[in-house]
């Protein structure tokens, strides 16, 4: 789906296992013993070659980012004359005149509160229908269920921009349009095709024993959803709820749409922040420090979450 | 028994479901209600637009009434924008909400057709313009505004473009005159006899050229509009190799574009300008158009000529430049003798989508000369009013006056095509000139996309 842009998550492998091949072709026992220390350096060797490949992708992957932030604390006289990396060769030009400029603009403060009265229904809202469903599709047996999820995750291929005008019609007859009770059922209904999917490959994966031990002993499927299924999936949970509020915070499109039309009390950080550069492209030096501003938020929810994050996402990605 | 089990399980499956069902919608319902109170909580004034009728009618009070605007400007512009309609709220009593959007024809073409728009916007140009009120959704102003006034007071090419079938829909509250040379006088003063003809100027450079790298500087980078200072530069070579007539009907899509009377002017671009810019082609394609005039100031100088609209002095190093003494500019010289005096112009179109007795007024507002000094004297823009004269500097003042005495004035070409072509002719641009592709298949690729461009408008 095009909205959602998945970062390879790079995994850190074990030392690697030998292959059936070389068990067979293996020396015999007292050779192995003479031979284990060489063994171990060549798999230190393998490691130190796999951290250096990782810690060069991370620079690779940084280094846009620093010379984002490097450029967020330069005057804009000097931002248009040379790069970034000049900055950090004396004499040195820092200045925080850029953040005094983003901070002081008018408004500013009012849409970051927006912003997070936009992001935290919408993204708490698509959790609590996509775990119900989830359960549903991967315990609880009804005609036509297969098909029904196969329908919902279809959904995923419908680019979100082909809705707009129906569902800003709706939004008018139900007197909704600038209200952020829209964004939240907008960005609900955005988010659960994959929400609904990610989560029905993580429940759908848990032993199926426990379930069934515990409709043995009588729980009904509220108590087994609550007691087991939610328990078990907090990684998922976790995995999903960082998704949907970058995917939230960082949307200009839907808020403009949905909220911006008829009342821009209500606009986002995003819509305030594109609005720093003029129709001419002019204060884009602004954009940077920002950009550095409204990261802040999501870089604290993703540390907080980040070791939920890779088991969510490799749980449900292998079992299932 | 098979199928006794089965359907057993069917039932309980069934039951367990419609149990959870209504429980995801107890929770839906929850976050619903408290969502409502919430946002109606913190918007007070978001349901005055659209229902603002039932107040005062004729006078001008307004009190308590909001006029919601969506247009172009941000930044400086929202803030000059604000401080326009400042005295008009402290008058009336009334409101603006203003939003701000450079995707202001997405939201627009998605609020059109849907029914959600606000009172007054920005529209993002006359094509548009006359698609909205195809759609029924824009209002004529003949009645809201003293048209007589509006039109005596303003340039009859801008009245011009605001019409559709002869009604007035759209009224420029800010304007750009295209394709002025800016030049630094220390360099050497042009002011007392600045070039007349293209072969002059062309002449004239070379000979005063002294320790400058180059005769032009050009910058072609705007983003995902990269490209367009190149299109001003094909339009005013165009409009004064051709003329005003071939100009429309070049933009209108009847002359191809390896028509001899276009692709002259691409030549002229190619061989007078790219080939003589400063840092070469490569350069200006990379080089952000708001920058390009800063080798103008360099020393020694990168080069002596900045081919660029009225409000480059806004940007870069124009700000921190003295208007008159460190940059001064004169207008684009005639090239055919029987179009002398031929201008380019720009502006942003003004539309209103409600009625409402607060927008009504705030439009009569903003087409003032009062309401439009405001603006022109926080500078970076000409005002379409003849009579708004507050400009803050002598080179504001001049051209504002090439706007108003122009005896032939067109509006930006690329601007009035539709959005296909207009997308092409930027690319085709940073083709051109960065040397990717040679000028005849740049202008024939661009006569491929003239066959389909104008058939959907």
């Amino acid at each position: 789906m095009m909205r959602r842009i998945l970062r390879p998550v790079v995994v850190a492998a074990g030392d690697r296992t030998p292959s059936s091949g070389a068990a067979v072709l293996a020396p015999p026992a007292p050779i192995r013993v003479a031979l284990r220390p060489r063994r171990s350096l060549r798999s230190r060797r393998a490691r130190l070659l796999l951290h250096c490949a990782v810690s060069l992708i991370m620079v690779v992957w940084i280094v846009p980012t620093i010379g984002l932030l490097v450029s967020s604390f330069r005057p804009s006289s000097e931002l248009s004359r040379s790069g970034w990396w000049t900055a950090l060769a004396p004499p040195f030009h820092f200045t925080m005149s850029n953040y005094e400029n983003v901070l002081s603009q008018q408004g500013m403060g009012r849409a970051f509160v927006n912003s997070l009265f936009i992001a935290i229904p919408a993204t708490v809202i698509p959790l609590f229908v996509a775990a119900f469903a989830a359960y549903a599709f991967s315990w609880m047996e009804f005609p036509g269920r297969d098909l029904l999820f196969v329908v919902v995750v279809g959904l995923l291929v419908v680019p979100l921009q082909t809705t707009l005008i129906p569902i800003l019609k709706i939004f008018a007859d139900w007197g909704l349009t600038g209200k952020f009770l829209a964004v939240w059922l907008a960005h609900t209904g955005y988010g659960l095709p994959f929400a609904v999917y990610l989560l029905r490959n993580f429940i759908g994966s848990l032993p199926r024993s426990v379930f069934e031990s515990a409709f043995i002993d009588g729980a009904s499927h509220v108590t087994a959803f609550f007691r087991l299924a939610v328990p078990m999936s907090v990684p998922a949970f976790a995995a999903l709820a960082i998704f949907q509020f970058l995917f939230v915070w960082n949307d200009l499109l839907v808020a403009l749409i949905y909220i911006g039309l008829s009342n821009s009390q209500n606009l986002p950080m995003t819509a305030a922040i594109a609005n720093l550069v003029n129709s001419l492209g002019g204060g884009w030096y602004l954009l940077s420090a920002a950009a550095f501003l409204s990261m802040a938020l999501p870089l604290v929810v993703f540390f907080a979450l980040q070791r939920y994050f890779v088991r969510g996402i490799v749980g449900g990605a292998v079992k299932g | 028994m098979a199928v006794v089990l089965s359907r057993r399980r069917g039932s309980r499956g069934l039951r367990r479901g419609w149990l959870v069902g209504v429980a995801a919608t107890g929770v839906l319902i929850a976050a619903c209600g408290s969502g409502g109170g919430g946002s109606s909580g913190g918007t007070p004034t978001g349901q005055a637009s659209g229902g603002a009728s039932g107040g005062s009618s004729g006078g001008e009070n307004l009190k308590g009434q909001t006029v919601t605007v969506i247009g172009t400007w941000g930044g400086d512009e929202e803030k000059a924008f604000l401080q326009m309609v400042k005295p008009w709220e402290d008058q009336t009593g009334a409101k603006v909400q203003y939003t701000g959007t450079r995707d202001i024809n997405t939201v627009l073409t998605t609020g059109v057709a849907s029914g959600v728009l606000p009172d007054l916007a920005g529209l993002p140009g006359p094509g548009q313009m006359a698609e909205y009120v195809a759609a029924g959704r824009l209002k004529p102003l003949d009645d809201v505004l003293d048209i007589a006034k509006y039109k005596q007071e303003t340039a009859p090419a801008l009245v011009k473009l605001g019409e559709v079938n002869g009604k007035t829909y759209g009224v420029f509250i800010k304007a750009a005159i295209k394709g002025l040379i800016w030049y630094n006088p220390h360099q050497h003063d042009y002011s007392s006899a600045p070039p007349k003809t293209w072969d002059e100027l062309m002449s004239q450079a070379k000979a005063n050229q002294g320790n400058a790298k180059a005769i032009w500087c050009l910058g072609l980078e705007s983003g995902a509009a990269s490209g367009w200072p190149g299109t001003d530069w094909i339009e005013d070579l165009v409009l004064r190799t051709a003329g005003p007539d071939v100009y429309t009907q070049w933009y209108e899509g009847k002359i191809k574009w390896t028509d001899p009377r276009i692709k002259k002017a691409f030549q002229i671009y190619m061989n007078d300008v790219v080939a003589h810019t400063y840092g070469g082609g490569k350069t200006a394609v990379a080089t952000n158009f708001g920058n390009a005039g800063d080798p103008l100031f360099a020393n020694p100088p990168g080069c002596e000529f900045l081919h660029q609209a009225s409000f480059i002095t806004g940007f870069s190093q124009f700000k921190t430049h003295q208007a008159g003494t460190d940059y001064n500019f004169f207008p684009f010289p005639d090239i055919d003798p029987q179009f002398a005096g031929a201008v380019e112009g720009a502006g942003d179109l003004f539309g209103m989508f409600h009625d409402t007795p607060a927008a009504k007024s705030l439009m009569r507002y903003l087409v003032t000369a009062k309401a439009q000094d405001i603006w022109v004297k926080i500078g970076g823009a000409l005002s379409a009013n003849k009579n708004a004269t507050d400009y803050p500097d002598e080179i504001s003042k001049r051209s504002a006056e090439i706007l108003h005495n122009a005896k032939i004035f067109v509006f930006d070409a690329s601007d009035l095509m539709p959005t296909a072509m207009n997308d092409a002719f930027w690319k085709a641009m940073v083709a051109l000139t960065n040397g990717s592709q040679s000028l005849d298949q740049a202008l024939s690729s661009l006569d491929k996309v003239q066959q389909d461009a104008y058939q959907s408008s």
